[in-house]
């Protein structure tokens, strides 16, 4: 009895509890050492930094790039605590969002949508997206409890599975590739309908923001009450810490898991279907690359926080936008972000192993 | 060389203010205790007195934090078991290191000698010892074959053959039936004899009248009494161990310590509305495991409302599969169960709640509760939905109600909003009865080894909630392994032996041999 007190004790102090200054310092630390490296590397380290904030803050339009890759990141992150209350580890977002692009753009080409009136011809598409990546993490749900197939495995795979999925869609003029008119037509959808794209807050290209940063506010508030304040939340705790006392309490087990991995998989679709509608407009092979692992991340560092999910996806999002820039204006390798993102991981996860240990 | 005599007046293992810390938990507190060369010295202390860390200390599991051991004179401090071991101390877990499916010379030899194995010359060293020490062990039968008390057996003789100057044993006794704990008595008492030193830890007081020579009383963490006499001082070293008055406790609980002859506390008349119809009638129930092994054969019971049935057995006799299998934790192979008139035979634990059936589990940690969650959420576990509105959960309505039942199952806690792994195991305890007792219309109260590691006062609250529950006309399914317990609080006693009903008997002292005997599996 002890053991699993001082254990729970301990699990309480390294993640239930985030503390924001070890998540600040972390940041601080795995920056100041990027900048080494880029100076190690023989750049300037002012040009540097100056195309890094040109990228990200430096206009309007660098903004909204960088937040909508912060988008699909958050939507990826609270998809990933949601499971994780249930003790479940989903690690397929990239999959989840490779079918929810799939979907959105089938729909949007073939659906028959464009023509629909007020919204519907976006929002279907957005509907299919969550479908589809809700039945992809499914899969891996029936997996568990069915057979019980580690879900770290089963959504791992799935992803592998999606993404050359993705590559059949936009290689086959059978499938979601346009006509091909000559043998330089590229591997890619047709564009979508421009009824079909998600509408700009601005109305303006020039601050391409569109209506799925609202809806990803609205969906992590929602998360968050989901999580604290209702009973879902309370009985994918249950489940997560003590499946067997949950199952005596009337809990299902079964449905739980089920759930958990439904919901992950459709916010993950979701971010895909707004990747598609709201940014790119063409499907293309690997448009998903590196999205779902970001957002995985996000949502370890957040240490089961809604807040803190949308946090880190923000900072990825920036970190992502401002890296590209350096590469392009200052010559810094992009790898480099990659390298300070893995060293926020490591810092934070070594200052939770310290205070973990701390007596 | 020292001077024989002069060896036997001196402590055999000497402990200093020794104090041992996990957190912020003292679990041994500046504890001295001297150990002489040919004594059986008892170590007596309520769950979580620091008993078990204290012989973690000594056979060198755990190091002090601070004091110091001598052992036969010298500076002892063992870097781990295997130290203790060539320091001549031996030790018998509470849980067994056995390798199952190796015959018993085999887990003797194991660790006991390396390149070639005459396993001929070990068998016959083993079985003159064990005839020694007057019990019978085939040293090539396979531990899976053998009972908890032979497996014990195993044990005792794996420390036995390497002739320890001090044998320490946590809780022997736990598991055996009174014939074994007599046997294994006199095993230590011979083990003295021949001028090793015995430590005897234990809660129960009969052990020390029978055999201690002398008695530490041990009371969080600290020495609280000490005895060269204990048979004669019996009530003085309870006192100690509990922090109160023998006369004031429950009766049926003293009497599951030994205090005194079992005495049976009578229920009240039990309420006869409905004479012809069983509370809970179960058939033929049957439990077959997934190696093919059946491990509840073809049980049936009646029970009546208000009537406090106990099943008595050794452990690991089937009393896990019918609670399992009554609680919807386990699919039954045949046979059905009927709740009055409702078949719940293959019903989830949900719709079993809803029909009325409160559970108990044997493992409190593992099925009882989620020690992670709050102490109202654990409270309302199996009930959340009463207290959610369009899906989100009324948390203040939640906390006081938990408050409300908190303090009429008397649960002592910081408040219902503190996670339940921060309650002591009683208070625990308490809670999950508190959940189960209070379902609405509880038609069958099903409760296995609910006093488990609880101390004296839990275990009165527990027996008088159980009673409550049947004289509101429950009834009610009592899964013991300490017979004192049954004899106290049920009206009749069923014994199990290995998934087959062995017998009935009265709740009655006087049937205490038969049970014993009939537990043992043998049929009168």
């Amino acid at each position: 009895m002890t053991d699993a007190m001082l254990s729970s004790e301990k699990r309480n102090r390294a993640w239930l509890r985030p503390s924001v200054m070890i998540s600040i310092s972390a940041v601080v630390v795995a920056g100041l050492l990027g900048l080494f490296l880029i100076f190690a590397i023989g750049v300037s380290v002012s040009d540097a930094l100056s195309a890094f904030i040109e990228g990200t803050l430096g206009s309007p339009y660098a903004i909204a790039a960088s937040i909508n890759r912060s988008i699909a990141f958050a939507l990826v992150g609270i998809g990933f605590v949601i499971a994780n209350r249930a003790n479940l580890v989903n690690v397929g977002g990239e999959g989840q969002i490779a079918v929810g692009g799939i979907a959105a753009t089938a729909v949007a080409l073939y659906g028959g949508v464009a023509d629909l009136p007020a919204g519907l011809p976006f929002m279907i598409p957005l509907l299919a997206a969550l479908i589809a990546g809700m039945i992809w993490a499914s899969i891996a749900g029936i997996l568990k409890i069915k057979v019980g197939t580690n879900e770290v495995i089963s959504t791992l795979l799935l992803s592998f599975i999606a993404v050359w999925l993705l590559y059949w869609c936009v290689q086959s003029p059978a499938i979601l590739r346009k006509p091909m008119t000559s043998s330089a037509t590229l591997p890619e959808s047709l564009e979508i309908p421009d009824s079909t794209k998600l509408p700009l807050l601005t109305g303006d290209y020039s601050f391409p923001v569109n209506v799925g940063l609202p809806a990803t506010v609205i969906i992590a508030i929602v998360g968050g009450l989901l999580l604290t304040k209702s009973l879902f939340g309370v009985q994918l705790r249950a489940v997560g810490f003590n499946p067997v006392a949950a199952s005596r309490a009337g809990i299902s087990y079964s449905r739980m898991v089920l759930l958990a991995l439904a919901v992950a998989g459709a916010l993950g679709g979701l971010a895909g279907g707004f990747m598609l509608l709201g940014d790119q407009y063409v499907l293309k092979d690997g448009f998903s690359s590196g999205y779902g692992f970001d957002g995985l991340v996000a949502g370890l560092l957040a240490r089961g926080s809604v807040v803190g999910v949308i946090a880190a996806a923000l900072l990825f999002g920036f970190l992502r936008s401002g890296g590209i820039n350096m590469e392009m204006v200052a010559g810094v390798p992009t790898a480099l972000v990659m390298v300070i993102q893995g060293l926020i991981v490591v810092t934070l996860a070594g200052a939770a192993f310290f205070i973990g240990r701390r007596p | 060389m020292r001077d024989p005599t002069q060896i036997l007046t001196e402590p055999l293992l000497a402990l200093q203010g020794v104090t041992k810390r996990f957190g912020s938990l003292m679990a041994v507190s500046d504890t001295s205790l001297d150990i002489m060369p040919g004594e059986v010295h008892c170590i007596l202390g309520e769950n979580g007195a620091g008993k078990s860390t204290l012989c973690n200390l000594i056979f060198g599991v755990h190091a002090p934090d601070e004091g110091e051991m001598r052992f036969r004179g010298e500076i002892y401090r063992p870097a781990g078991p295997s130290d203790a071991l060539a320091s001549g101390i031996a030790m018998v877990h509470q849980h067994f290191s056995l390798v199952h499916d190796m015959t018993v010379v085999d887990n003797v030899i194991l660790g006991q000698q390396r390149g070639l194995v005459n396993t001929r010359a070990w068998a016959q060293r083993l079985e003159r010892l064990a005839n020694d020490y007057g019990f019978a062990l085939d040293p090539y039968a396979k531990i899976d074959d053998l009972s908890v008390g032979e497996r014990q057996r195993v044990e005792i003789i794996k420390c036995l053959i390497r002739e320890p100057r001090l044998f320490v044993l946590d809780e022997p006794t736990a598991v055996l039936l009174p014939d074994e704990i007599t046997a294994l008595l006199a095993v230590c008492r011979r083990v003295s004899a021949g001028g090793a030193a015995v430590v005897l830890v234990t809660h129960k007081l009969v052990e020390i009248k029978k055999a201690a020579d002398r008695v530490t009383v041990l009371r969080g963490g600290r020495v609280v009494a000490r005895s060269n006499r204990p048979a004669e001082e019996i009530d003085a070293l309870v006192r100690a161990m509990i922090q109160g008055d023998v006369k004031s406790l429950d009766k049926s609980a003293a009497s599951t310590l030994g205090v005194g002859a079992p005495e049976r506390v009578r229920n009240g008349p039990i309420p006869s509305e409905t004479p012809t119809l069983e509370a809970v009638q179960i058939d033929g129930l049957t439990v077959i495991d997934n190696q093919g092994v059946t491990r509840l054969d073809h049980f049936t019971l009646a029970i009546g409302p208000g009537e406090i049935v106990g099943i008595a057995g050794v452990e690991g006799n089937g009393q896990s599969e019918l609670a399992a299998a009554l609680s919807g934790m386990l699919k039954p192979s045949s046979g059905r169960v009927f709740l009055g008139k409702l078949e719940t035979t293959y019903l989830s634990p949900k719709e079993l709640t809803a029909a009325g059936i409160g559970v108990v589990p044997e493992d409190r940690h593992a099925v009882g509760c989620v020690v992670e969650m709050s102490v109202a959420e654990n409270i309302f576990l199996n009930r959340l939905d009463d207290f959610t509105s369009f899906g989100f959960l009324r948390r203040k309505e939640l906390l006081g109600a938990a408050r409300e039942l908190m303090s009429r199952f008397d649960v002592r806690a910081a408040g219902p909003g503190i996670a339940f792994s921060a309650l002591s195991g009683g208070n625990q305890q308490k809670a999950v009865l508190a959940r189960e007792i209070t379902l609405p219309k509880l038609t069958c109260l099903l409760a296995a080894q609910p006093t488990r590691g609880l101390d004296v006062g839990a275990v009165a609250a527990v027996y008088g909630h159980i009673r409550a529950a049947s004289q509101r006309g429950s009834a009610v399914l009592l899964i013991s392994s300490e017979l004192d317990e049954l004899i106290a609080v049920a009206d009749r006693i069923v014994v199990l032996y290995r998934g087959r009903i062995m017998g009935n008997c009265a709740a009655d002292p006087s049937e205490r041999e038969r049970i014993g005997a009939l537990m043992a599996g043998q049929a009168q």
